[in-house]
């Protein structure tokens, strides 16, 4: 390929405003002197002109409105659930910690000071343990459950 | 060029930026823009509804194009909106917003076409009426006899663009109609700068070849 069809691919990207400034300088040293690819160039310009002035076309009112009410539900539902889970979360490490700290102080409460110091499983620990993993599972399912109301209302809506 | 809406005036500031006044107003659209955008990812509900007003024409335009039928166009801009809605916590202030949105929708389109029209993702198609989209729609603000010449033109340019196959269709209305620079249509095409060079060119010469050899001497202007 000679210079000169070089030159005529890049016309094409000259019209189309994308050619990088070194090419755009090569292209037009070379239409200075060629008539033929000046000719072509505005060629090219007058279809880019034209595809520039194609008509708008606009969605109609109604799918507008439309679009807008869904996505503004689905934003506030999405920060609405962004925020219940904030809100579950903290209060699963707020129990947590509640939940470990009552035991030692329980043990300090019923034994004394030094009872803290005497590691070892008593009937009370095991009662008091029983009591917090089926609080947990109780708390969990429910969890599930309303989890899994709230999708189907989701799915329905 | 033909705009309509605040879109338009915001995109005619952004591109023909020459004098301290155009730049100024240029920046303040763009701060304006990050402004909704930062909001928006707040939870903004205000926030959603202006960037739906700005972009509206601009996204259902594309989506025109790229499906061919207003239903379905219409229904895909919906679903782009509820997908805005659900993705904006994941969307990377740093990166482009308008391409961020346009890849989207680009996302369900191709998608959709998969699923209903997988033929239509590479073969040109022709509307069987000859008649296009964008020649329904009205031409604004001309003199009547140079508004029905030019919306005839238009049409057959319409046409034309429509019968070029997805790749080349959506490449031109991204750099003609979207005025989108070529990074930003690598970014929304996730192509290298050179597949969109190479693919601008040809659909301008194919898009050429068409119209010259369905309307031959048809002037474009």
């Amino acid at each position: 390929m000679n210079g000169h069809e070089k030159i005529r691919e890049l016309l094409t990207l000259l019209a189309a405003g994308v050619l990088e400034p070194r090419e755009e300088k090569q292209v037009l040293d070379h239409l200075r002197t060629c008539e033929a690819c000046s000719a072509e160039l505005e060629d090219w310009k007058l279809l880019a002109g034209g595809l520039r002035r194609l008509p708008t076309p606009q969605p109609r009112a109604v799918v507008v409105e439309r679009a807008r009410a869904q996505a503004q539900i689905r934003l506030s539902e999405e920060f609405e659930h962004r925020w219940n889970r904030s809100v579950i979360v903290g209060l699963i490490v707020f129990a947590w910690v509640l939940t470990l700290l009552s035991w030692p102080l329980v043990r300090l409460l019923t034994g004394g000071l030094l009872g803290l110091l005497v590691p070892g499983f008593s009937h009370a620990w095991i009662v008091f343990g029983a009591f917090t993993t089926s609080v947990w599972l109780a708390g969990g399912a429910a969890a599930v459950l309303l989890s899994m109301q709230h999708r189907r209302e989701r799915r329905l809506a | 060029m033909d705009m309509i809406g605040g879109t338009g005036s915001f995109r005619l500031k952004m591109h023909s930026a020459t004098g301290l006044g155009d730049s100024a107003a240029y920046w303040e659209g763009r701060v304006a823009l990050e402004g909704d955008v930062a909001r928006l990812r707040g939870g903004d509900l205000d926030a959603l509804s202006t960037l739906l007003t700005r972009y509206q024409n601009r996204l259902y335009r594309y989506l025109l194009r790229l499906v061919r039928e207003p239903a379905e166009a219409e229904d895909l801009f919906q679903q782009t909106w509820l997908r805005v809605a659900e993705k904006i916590r994941q969307f990377d202030p740093q990166r482009n917003f308008e391409a961020w949105l346009f890849t989207l929708a680009r996302n369900l389109a191709i998608d959709h076409l998969r699923r209903i029209r997988p033929e239509s993702l590479d073969q040109p198609a022709g509307d069987p009426t000859g008649e296009t989209a964008a020649a329904r729609l009205p031409s604004h603000e001309r003199p009547p006899i140079e508004g029905i010449l030019a919306r005839e033109r238009a049409g057959r340019l319409g046409t034309a663009l429509e019968t070029l196959p997805l790749t080349q269709r959506e490449v031109l209305t991204l750099r003609f109609e979207e005025e989108m620079k070529l990074e930003e249509i690598a970014e929304v095409l996730d192509a290298p700068l050179s597949t969109v060079k190479t693919r601008l060119r040809r659909a301008l010469e194919r898009l050429r070849m068409t119209l010259e050899t369905q309307y031959p001497g048809e002037s474009w202007q």
